[in-house]
């Protein structure tokens, strides 16, 4: 059995361009913002588009945002 | 409150109301009318089809067009719970007459609209409630 989890920047990153709030970073990717709430607190993994959208507003690589950690148990 | 919350909200509100109605006009027409059950039947036929219609034709140009990924997952796994849910009611409205009476036993033709009116309202009513009680659930995750 494996334990696979998405783990992100995003807070961070918020911070990094000028302090952006959960709802700037909603309407920029176009989701809610229970939704970016969701993602930052690891309770949900977005789509790769939505994943994608996120990187290219902070204009960094996906993987600077997301990190996937998998724990062979 | 977000958009799906308040189509939730919405339906749930619409379906109960609807259902008292409903279920006075069926009671009403089979009171005053011997043949009232007759057309009934082809109304409820025609209104569904018609509101099957409506859905698939104008689904997305109405809320749920506007639901963003999570949301459409959180409407999508309330829409598997109420089909559950859809499945066992009928399992039960069909199968405990049978048990309880007996299969020799005959039921009123009256008890198919009441069927399927129940089963429509269950059905909404679970997938409405599903909805509400993720986003509530989430909300206090977040607190």
């Amino acid at each position: 059995m494996s334990n696979n989890r998405v783990t992100n920047r995003i807070r961070r990153l918020r911070f990094e361009n000028g302090e952006m709030t959960q709802q700037q970073l909603a309407d920029k990717v176009g989701v809610t913002r229970q939704t970016i709430i969701a993602i930052e607190a690891g309770k949900y993994a977005p789509s790769l588009p939505l994943a994608f959208r996120i990187a290219r507003t902070f204009g960094v690589k996906v993987e600077d945002v997301f990190q996937y950690e998998n724990e062979d148990a | 409150m977000n958009r799906l919350q308040k189509s939730a909200w919405f339906n749930l509100l619409l379906v109960t109301v609807a259902f008292p109605i409903a279920s006075l006009g069926l009671f009403l027409m089979t009171r005053t009318n011997a043949k009232g059950i007759d057309y009934l039947i082809i109304f409820l036929v025609a209104g569904s089809l018609a509101g099957l219609g409506g859905y698939l034709l104008l689904r997305k140009k109405g809320f749920e067009a506007h639901f963003d990924e999570r949301e459409k997952m959180i409407y999508n796994r309330a829409l598997v719970l109420a089909m559950i849910a859809l499945l066992a009611f009928l399992g039960c409205v069909c199968f405990i007459p049978f048990l309880v009476l007996g299969g020799g036993n005959s039921v009123r033709v009256l008890y198919l609209p009441v069927i399927y009116l129940s089963t429509l309202f269950v059905g909404q009513f679970v997938h409405s409630a599903a909805v509400l009680i993720q986003c509530s659930l989430e909300a206090e995750d977040e607190q």
